[in-house]
């Protein structure tokens, strides 16, 4: 990470939010720019080159989706999406057009800093690191090998593809079309009974205890993703 | 009078002189008169006046005939027997108008006692309908019976005639129409055989209550112009008079039962503002007061309050689960418009129980504190047809009720059962239990246990729980547990039940 605090685009219309962004924020060390409006969000990213994009979808001039459709054009910076809970089909479509990850409101700061810090650290990642450690869990992934407690875990082809994929994703959301198209292929994005099936198997393959998962995190309704 | 009538009397007439011929020589001729007499008072009463006065003169000539010398000619020997003639003929007409009126005067009290009848039969039926439609139904089908004529009732609907019901194929044109009204504003009856437009080929009855007419009686005769009797005039008059009660009864119930309608829907309206606005301000309380409190603290000032930081702490703490707690229910109410709505939309795709229930206490997790949490699952369960997020919705309701209505501390038992192709979810609790008689109420909206210091919510949740799991085709209940406390069980179909029109969104 760089010595300079990270500056952090915050795009809300609604202003009581964008002040307590701004305290929290600033309170953490960050540096915060405010934008109301989708066009002001997308001139303020091209101006001021933010390290992170904290984006609300329901702005007055145009939908978040296509906020991030067009920043996604030409640029990966991360975006973290803040959206009600009752829109899944909104929050898929964000992160099907790209946004790394997405809060629900009303959110936590401490939630919301700690997911700032994981975008920022997967930006600056350089590379691909080839072994993925958190927590009990450890996937090698230039020897194939994964390992709970040191000890060795069988898992199968496609079960292994999805651990990968999620560890090569590690903090980011991964929605169910993703990791189907990812791991089976196009033709596959609609049959999820596939991805319950082989999540739940991995789960009892590497989870401590499979009831209350705590590596693979379940995001209702949306995806999956991979504790960092 | 028929021709056959006067037939009959002279077969009277002839039966009396053969009953007379055999007895000719043993009886006065006067006293065969009496033969006749009786053969002129029976014509009266069974045949008429006609055909008795007929009969009396044919007697007459009988008896001349037949029975006074010289016999088998009309030529008189005793001129007496021109008395008994005159006589004859006198008494014969005056018991044939006699005993004529009184036919007609059974003939009229048999009318009446038909009338009355159909009267009867008409109220009785009136009594026993309950809805304006059977009533108008009865209405229509007894004054058609009785009158043998078309039948249809107007009722008035805002100021205006609205035509409610009719024996088939009844069609009345603008000049009928313009009398039916004109009859309905007058309250009087009009059209055909009446004063009042008598050229109508219809006549009308108001329905007249108290109140004023509430509509219109119309019979139109088979044939044109056939005008009905005075009685039957009357006749009309009672069916209407009836039929306005009966209708004005079933409007006035209709009206106090769309009144109970809308009293229970204001008085459900009060019991969701009430609660609503109960459960929405007393967070808001709390962390209003935490604020004011800790921005107190920090402006300092000379009256300023001196907070340690573990009373900070735990005030933030508050602050942070009333927020929480609003957040359920704001959740929660916004399911329930759903649900209300109708927009509530099934995503049903292939489920991970399993899944689910980690979701949900992934969700709570805050909430359980020490609690032991215990899950299990059978082995090989299926994928199951479900809406994920709504589920955990579901579920998280049922383990936030555990948690609030058992004490801290004690155990919340989550397991998963097959039985005949159904998910058996149960969630279990220590808490004190339900009283048997409520465990069907509480899923119904606004109800609430009844315990002091308890009541956390609206009493939606576990409607909104049965609105959701009915829309899986499954179902959910409430149990005792030995040993105490409660046990929530949501039983979902292993399969999609197949012909619903509930499809998931893929």
């Amino acid at each position: 990470m760089s010595d300079l605090p990270a500056n952090i685009l915050v795009v809300d219309d609604e202003r009581p939010i964008r002040r307590f962004l701004r305290a929290s924020l600033r309170g953490h060390g960050y540096t915060v720019l405010e934008a109301t409006t989708g066009q002001e969000a997308m001139q303020e990213a091209a101006a001021r080159r933010p390290d992170v994009i904290i984006l609300d979808l329901g702005l007055p001039d145009m939908d978040g989706t296509e906020v991030i459709r067009q920043l996604r054009e030409w640029t990966s910076v991360p975006i973290i999406v803040l959206s009600v809970r009752d829109r899944e089909s909104d929050k898929i479509a964000a992160l099907d057009a790209g946004a790394d990850d997405y809060l629900t409101k009303p959110f936590g700061v401490g939630e919301l800093v700690a997911r700032i810090r994981v975008s920022l650290r997967r930006a600056v990642k350089t590379g691909d690191e080839p072994v993925f450690e958190v927590g009990d869990l450890k996937v090698d992934l230039a020897h194939r090998q994964v390992t709970v407690n040191s000890l060795a875990v069988d898992l199968t082809p496609t079960e292994y593809d999805l651990l990968r994929l999620l560890v090569r994703n590690a903090g980011k959301v991964l929605t169910h079309r993703q990791i189907l198209h990812e791991v089976w292929g196009v033709a596959y994005e609609a049959e999820s009974h596939l991805l319950r099936v082989n999540v739940s198997n991995l789960r009892h393959k590497i989870e401590p205890d499979p009831n209350r998962p705590e590596y693979i995190l379940t995001e209702p309704g949306v995806g999956y993703r991979l504790k960092y | 009078m028929s021709r056959l009538q006067f037939l009959e009397s002279i077969g009277l007439v002839a039966l009396a002189t053969l009953l007379g011929l055999p007895i000719r020589t043993l009886l006065h001729p006067t006293n065969l008169v009496m033969l006749y007499m009786a053969a002129v008072v029976i014509a009266a009463f069974f045949l008429g006046r006609g055909p008795a006065m007929l009969a009396s003169f044919l007697s007459v000539l009988a008896f001349d005939f037949f029975f006074v010398e010289p016999r088998l000619n009309f030529a008189l020997a005793d001129t007496e027997y021109l008395v008994t003639f005159n006589a004859f003929l006198a008494v014969g007409l005056i018991v044939s108008s006699l005993a004529g009126r009184v036919r007609l005067q059974v003939k009229a009290l048999r009318e009446r006692e038909a009338q009355v009848e159909a009267l009867n039969d008409f109220s009785r039926d009136l009594t026993a309908a309950l809805s304006l439609d059977t009533i108008l139904n009865d209405v229509i089908w007894h004054v058609s019976q009785t009158l043998g004529r078309e039948i249809v009732v107007f009722l008035a609907q805002d100021a205006a005639l609205e035509r409610r019901a009719a024996t088939p194929d009844f069609k009345l044109d603008e000049s009928e129409l313009a009398v039916a009204r004109w009859s309905f504003e007058n309250s009087q009856v009009a059209g055909l055989g009446t004063n009042a437009f008598p050229q109508s080929q219809i006549r009308f009855a108001p329905l007249k209550t108290l109140r004023g007419a509430l509509g219109v009686l119309g019979v139109r005769p088979g044939t044109a112009g056939q005008v009905l009797t005075p009685v039957q005039g009357q006749q009309l008059e009672g069916f209407a008079y009836l039929a306005a009660m009966a209708i004005e009864r079933a409007l006035l119930a209709e009206q106090a039962n769309r009144a109970q309608v809308l009293g229970e829907a204001e008085k459900l309206q009060t019991a969701l503002l009430n609660s609503i606005s109960h459960d929405l301000r007393t967070p808001l309380v709390s962390i209003q007061g935490v604020l004011d409190s800790l921005l107190e603290v920090e402006e300092g000032g000379e009256n300023a309050v001196q907070l340690d930081q573990a009373a900070r702490l735990d005030m933030l703490e508050n602050a942070r689960e009333e927020t929480a707690r609003l957040n359920r229910l704001v959740e929660n109410l916004l399911d329930m418009t759903r649900l209300e709505a109708g927009t509530l939309k099934l995503r049903l795709e292939p489920g991970d129980l399993q899944d689910v229930i980690g979701s949900a206490l992934a969700h709570l997790n805050d909430q359980f504190g020490s609690r032991p949490v215990s899950v299990t699952l059978v082995e090989g369960l299926p994928l199951i047809p479900m809406d994920f997020v709504l589920m955990e919705q579901v579920l998280v309701n049922l383990l936030d009720n555990a948690v609030k209505y058992s004490p801290p501390g004690s155990p919340i038992e989550v397991s998963v059962a097959c039985q005949d192709n159904q998910a058996l979810i149960r969630i279990a609790d220590r808490g004190p239990g339900i009283p048997s008689a409520e465990l069907e109420q509480i899923f119904s909206k606004f109800h609430r246990l009844n315990r002091p210091g308890q009541a956390k919510g609206v009493g939606l949740g576990l409607s909104i729980c049965k609105g959701i799991v009915e829309a899986h085709s499954g179902r959910i209940w409430a149990e005792g547990r030995s040993g105490g406390g409660s046990v929530f069980t949501v039983a979902l179909p292993l399969e999609r039940a197949t012909g619903k029109g509930r499809e998931g969104r893929t």
